[in-house]
Parts: C-alpha cells; structure tokens; sequence
C-alpha cells in the first residue's frame, strides 16, 4: 500500500474511499453583486459573484437571441505555496472555458436576449478540486442571482489513488494519485455537463470512477440545497405570512 | 474571460438535413455515425526538427514539429525530461481566424492533447535524464493548424504522437559532468501510443470525428485518450450541452474500439513514410 | 394551504398535462419544473413561481421609476433598473407635432431627472418602450428615491395595497412604488421620510416571515410621525 492509502483503507486525510471532505457555502456574501457565494471545499475558498443580466458593452458583443454567458476562474497570487503570477495562465483560461461550458446548459439564456451575464470566480487558497468547488459555488451565486435556470450544477471530483477509486481527490492526492477524474452534474435532468480526466483508468475503473463522482456531485447538491434554503427561507419556520409574496394591488 | 464565440452559420435548411439524416444513421458528407475522415500522415518532412508530421483528417490539416533541447529539469523533478506541447491557428487556416496570442480555444487544444501524451506516459521521460537533477532532454511540440475543419483535436494528437514516435535527438555522452554531443541520432523512449478520439453530439446521436458543419451544430463535444492497453487517459467535455451517464458509456468503449482501429493505422503510416518534403502539402490536399 | 418553496430545477408536478407552466416553470418531458428560487403557486390549470430573488424584467402596462441618462434629438433613454434600457421616444412628450428642429428635449427632461412611466411595449427583442402621457406620470420633483429588490414590490404593496396604504397612513407620507424596486417616498419632514424608509427595508428584508405585517405595525406605532 502507499502512503496516500493506508492498509485499512484510510487516506491521507483520515477519509475513507467514499467520503467528500467537508463542505460549506454561503449565499450572498458579496453586496455590489447580483448573486454571489462563498464555499470553502475542503482547503479550498472560493468566492463567486455574479453581475447580470446587464447590457452589453461593447454592444457588437450582444447576441440577439440570448444572453451571452462570461466566465472568469482566476488564482489569487498568494491561494498556492509559490506566489502565482496575477495574469490568467493558460490553466486558468482553460478553466473558465469548462466552467462556461459546465454552467451553459443549466442556464435559460433565451429568457434575456442582448444581455450579458459575468461569472466571477476567485480561488483565495486552492486544494485539490478548485474547478468543481468554483462551479458548485457559480451555481449557487447564479440562482441568488435570479437567473432562470433548468437545474443547478453541482461539481465533484473523483480519482484513483494507491490503486482505488475514491472520491474528491485532494492536493496531495491529485499530485501523487493515479487518476483524476473531475464532474459536474445536473440532479434534476441527470446530465454531465463537465467531464474531465487525467491519468489512467481501465474500461470499468472509469465507468466506476464516473458513477462515484456523481454520487459525491448529489452530496455537493444537498449541500448547495441547504445553503440556498437557509439563506432564503430559515426564518419562516411556521408556514407563511398572510401576503405572502404574491398579492398586489 | 471565457465567453462562446459565434461560428460558422449553418443553414437552418442543413440543419434540418442533417438532422434528418442523422436520424436515419446517416451523415451529410456520407459517413456513417462511427465513421472517421480519411487519415492521412506523413513524416519527417522538415528536416530542421527533431520530428514532423504532417497529417490530414479530412479537410482539416496540421503540421506538427518536435524540436528537442537540453535544459535543467524542474526542481521538484530532477529525474524526470520534460515534455511541452503547444498549438496554434495559424491565420491562414480559415477565414475566421485571426493574428494574435492564442485564445481559449488553442490553449485548450494544447492542453488537451498534452494531456493524452502525458497521462498515458507515451514518453518515459525518465529515460531523458543526462545528468540527474542538472540536464535534462526537453522535448517541445509544436503544432500549427493549417486548415481547420473540424476535430482540431484528434489531427492535432495524431501529429503530435507520429512525430514524436520518428523523431531523432542527438545521443550525448557525459565526461567529467560535461555534455559532450555525438555524431549519432538516437529515437526517443516510447512506451505506448496513446491516441486520441474525439465525438459530438447532436440531438440525441453520438457521431465520430465531427466535422466544422457538424461542430457548429453539436450540442457537446468529447474527447477521450486510450493507451494500448485499452485504458482511457485523458478526457474532455467541451460545448454548452450536456452527456447522459449512459451516453459517457456508448462514448468511452468507442474510443477503446476505435482506439486501436488508428493506432494501427498510425504505426503503418509512420513505419511507411518517407517524408516528401512540401510538395506533399499539395498532394494531401487533393 | 402550506407554502412549497423551490430551488431552480425542482420538480413542482409530474405527469399533469393539463396544468400550463406559467411564470418561472418550464416543462421538460411531462414535469413541471421550477427555475428560480421561489414559491410555487398553483391554481386549477396553471403553475407559477413567485420568484424571491432577481432582477427586473420589464411588463407591459407595469409603472417604473426611473432616471434619465442620455438623449437623442428624437428620444430619451432612461434607466428603468433592468438588463434594458427605456426608450422613451420625444413624440410621447411633445405629441405629433414634435420637430427635432424646433424642440429642445431638454427643456421637458434632462439627464439626472428621475420619472415615473409607463411600460408601453416590450417583446424582448428591442428595448423597452415607455410613456408619460397620463395622470401621475412624468418627471418627480421631490422626494427620496429608495431602491429595493424587484421581488419584495408585491410583498411592499400586500394583499390589495394593505402593506403600503398602513405605511402612508402610519407615516403620513406619499410612496410612489415603481414595479422596477425604485420608489419615491415624499413625506411632511425628514424624520417621516426616514421612518418610512425603516418600514419599507424591514418588509424587504423580512418579506417571506410571519405576521410581517403586525411587526411594522408595531415599529411604526412606537414612533411618533410629524407632531
């Protein structure tokens, strides 16, 4: 056995195969913005804020028959061990690309033609698993924001490490592993909308490894579920009030 | 900031056809749904590099050189050569394209198909040391799109892999800690070939090696690396929609299947070629 | 009937196909889902969701309040706080006769002015058209301009006005509420301003808790108003 898993199946982290490290997210953390969040992914803390739908400036930018979505996945320089270069690197272009196409399909563009839609996300300390904790936490940071949305998306990592396939790989784990495999699902339509791998899997590892991940995407879910639940409806514990929300006039 | 760029323009006439077609397990340019473009590569037609290849998935053609150097090895990997592997869209490849640093798309492109090369260890770069923790063989790959038509990245991977597999570094032989370079060529360390099978989706049908027309109407895009023992080593979902669990299934065991089918083909190629130099740019385009 | 509260994707009905999604619930296969945060409302043959969170997106014949920010020789453009901008085209104003020549916009709005309109049409596909031409409408002249969340206008103005007319009354000031989340708040003093302003943020925050109604109540009762 490696050092990365013990005998008993124990990882480096004290978890065992199956189990996520500890998640927290926050709905609305950042005031200026339209929706934001804040998680913190096992080491990771990432903060989302997201602007819009706002007009488009440039106006050639605009698309007549939908909103455009913009996605930025930026380090902070001092989020690694060795200061990271402000500028986005070509891992961090790469990112926003994915997690543009990983948020996409959950989003009703339709609904506001000729209007942009900015998604800030920014890594103030990184772990292993930064790209599915910035896409779990966009997802959160869009629906705070009001945007017409199919589903959430909720993010997940999953890997093989001293010849077993577990779940949300860490740094270390990500750095000395076999495989990493990271996912993002949407629960209700039960669709993969990130699917990205390194490192070597046979035929059924990866069937395996893909099945694990999205598991561990649903426990992402009902952490996202809880923190939007809080934020929006804690303090109605006893049913509602006579207004509601709905009358007018 | 990543943002969709806006693409070619289909026909919605086209759209209709193709979808209609597709339904019918059919395709507009006659393929069947599994089918890949005709392949074509050649190597070793710039004499200036290490390693080249010149390969052609139907329309889309790139040309990938291998250029190798000494240098110090990365601190945290002493033992270890290094392997980096850039692309590019030149301007001349499309009307679309433009001059300037790369944008996502390139960066992913290179990434992508690093990734496949890297995972899958098609290089033992431990065999590139020549002074542990001092000098280092790097091995740098660079590829140009000469003109694109969809699946950028499997013709990107295959140009890249033939290339390294007929590229000639010069053998060096250390005295006294110093470098001293000899008259003799020497292959790199290969451990496997590693190869690259990209498909879309479209509506509700998986197709194989899509082309331009085909790209601008996928609703997602995948990229899977199979080594030759049929594991997968890399993958990549791209574009705005999404893949069932079942359709990541149908996906994964074609690349294994279809995997080997251009592995062969890519051995055969590369144990033919002569390398003809740039009169076989015309002839590859006929 | 217990309220259902919904995240995005939340499935409200399955395999009912005669109830029609309406605001905020699309229909994938034969179910209904939710797209936004909110609660779901459901009535004989029909679904809704009443959003909490969200910008404005502008309906026809809905008043807004809002601030002009540029002009043309033919119109105004107003920021009407949403992803749109309003057009309001300089005909409205000065009638048929208007004569880009001959009249100065200016003279009637200029840029910084805060007006009350009318949504006159809008489809999505080109900015939203707005009026002035009726009673009420047009530019304000006094008054604190207050921002709110688009969503808490219907729980701010309650079940046929109750919410807001307590408010005036308790208050003795006047609040022009636009559906935008702009509202003016025009009062006898600045004391009374500031206490209304108190009662319109404890409904914005407090909009989905209980006996909101009674609370405001209360806090606008322990203060003394304009004596």
């Amino acid at each position: 056995m490696s050092r990365l898993m013990s005998e008993e199946g124990i990882r480096i982290d004290g978890r065992r195969w199956n189990e996520l490290r500890p998640v927290r997210i926050e709905v609305g953390v950042l005031k200026n913005a339209d929706g934001s969040s804040y998680i913190e992914f096992g080491k990771n803390k990432i903060v989302v804020a997201v602007y819009g739908p706002k007009e488009v400036h440039p106006k050639h930018m605009a698309l007549p028959d939908r909103s455009v979505l913009r996605c930025r996945y930026h380090m902070l320089p001092f989020s690694v061990e060795e200061r990271k270069n402000p500028a986005p690197s070509r891992r961090e272009i790469e990112i926003s690309k994915i997690t543009r196409e990983a948020l996409e399909p959950a989003l009703i563009l339709e609904d506001y033609p000729r209007t942009v839609i900015d998604v800030f996300i920014e890594v103030l300390q990184s772990d292993g698993g930064s790209r599915c904790a910035g896409i779990t936490a966009a997802s959160v940071a869009l629906a705070d924001a009001g945007i017409n949305m199919r589903d959430l998306v909720a993010a997940c990592a999953a890997g093989k490490v001293g010849g077993r396939i577990v779940l949300d790989i860490n740094d270390e784990e990500d750095k000395m592993g076999e495989a990493d495999m990271p996912v993002a699902y949407l629960p209700n339509l039960k669709q993969v909308s990130l699917l990205q791998l390194d490192g070597k899997l046979t035929a059924d590892e990866y069937r395996e490894c893909l099945n694990l991940a999205i598991s561990g995407c649903m426990q992402v879910y009902s952490i996202q579920r809880e923190a939007l639940m809080r934020k929006y409806f804690a303090t109605d514990k006893r049913g509602g009030d006579e207004g509601g929300g709905g009358e007018e006039e | 900031m990543s943002v969709k760029k806006t693409t070619t323009i289909v026909e919605q006439l086209r759209r209709a056809q193709m979808s209609e077609l597709l339904a019918m397990n059919k395709r507009l340019d006659g393929r069947g749904l599994k089918d890949y473009r005709e392949l074509r590569i050649e190597t070793g037609l710039i004499k200036k590099a290490n390693g080249s290849a010149l390969v052609s998935l139907g329309n889309t053609q790139v040309i990938a050189g291998i250029k190798v150097e000494v240098d110090e090895p990365f601190p945290d990997m002493p033992d270890k050569g290094l392997f980096i592997c850039n692309a590019e869209v030149l301007p001349l490849a499309s009307p679309y394209a433009e001059p300037g640093p790369p944008d996502e798309d390139a960066i992913e492109l290179a990434r992508v198909v690093d990734r496949g090369i890297r995972e899958s260890e098609m290089i033992a770069l431990d065999r590139l040391v020549l002074i542990s923790g001092k000098k280092v063989y790097a091995v740098f790959a660079d590829v140009s799109v000469l003109n694109t038509d969809g699946n950028l990245f499997d013709a990107t991977s295959y140009a890249v892999v033939a290339a390294l597999l007929t590229a000639r570094v010069p053998r060096y032989d250390v005295q006294d800690e110093k470098l001293v370079k000899s008259e003799e060529t020497i292959p790199l360390p290969i451990n496997t070939i590693p190869v690259s099978i990209t498909m879309a989706k479209i509506g509700n049908s998986i197709i194989v090696d899509p082309n331009a027309e085909e790209e601008a109407c996928m609703d997602a895009r995948i990229t899977m690396a199979t080594d030759e023992q049929g594991r997968v080593c890399a993958m990549q979902k791209g574009g705005s929609g999404t893949f069932s669990v079942d359709q990541l299934n149908e996906v994964a065991s074609l690349a294994i299947s279809l995997g080997s089918e251009v592995r062969e083909r890519i051995r055969s190629s590369v144990a033919s070629s002569t390398g003809g130099g740039a009169n076989s740019i015309r002839s590859m385009t006929s | 009937m217990s309220k259902r509260y919904v995240l995005p994707g939340d499935l409200i009905v399955e395999g009912n196909p005669h109830l029609k999604p309406l605001a905020n619930v699309i229909r994938i296969g034969d179910r209904l889902h939710a797209t936004r945060i909110g609660i779901v409302e459901i009535s004989q043959n029909s679904v809704k969701v009443i959003p909490l969170s969200g910008i404005y997106v502008p309906r026809v014949g809905d008043l807004v309040i809002g601030k002009v920010i540029d002009y043309s020789a033919m119109a105004w453009e107003v920021d009407i706080n949403s992803c749109f901008l309003g057009h309001l085209p300089a005909q409205d104003v000065f009638g048929k006769e208007f004569s880009p020549g001959r009249d100065d916009l200016t003279k009637r709005f200029n840029i910084g002015d805060v007006i009350a309109c009318r949504i006159l049409n809008f489809d999505r596909t080109r900015d939203p058209l707005l009026t002035v031409a009726d009673k009420d409408l047009g530019k304000i002249s006094e008054g604190e301009v207050v921002k709110i969340s688009p969503t808490k206008v219907p729980r701010l103005i309650g079940k046929r006005g109750s919410m807001i007319q307590m408010i005036e009354q308790l208050t003795r000031c006047r609040i022009v509420v636009g559906q935008n989340g702009v509202l003016v708040v025009t009062g006898v003093n600045k004391d009374a301003v500031h206490v209304a302003v108190k009662a319109i943020r404890m409904v914005e925050e407090g909009a989905h808790t209980v006996n909101l109604t009674e609370r405001v109540k209360e806090m606008l009762q322990g203060v003394q108003v304009g004596r």
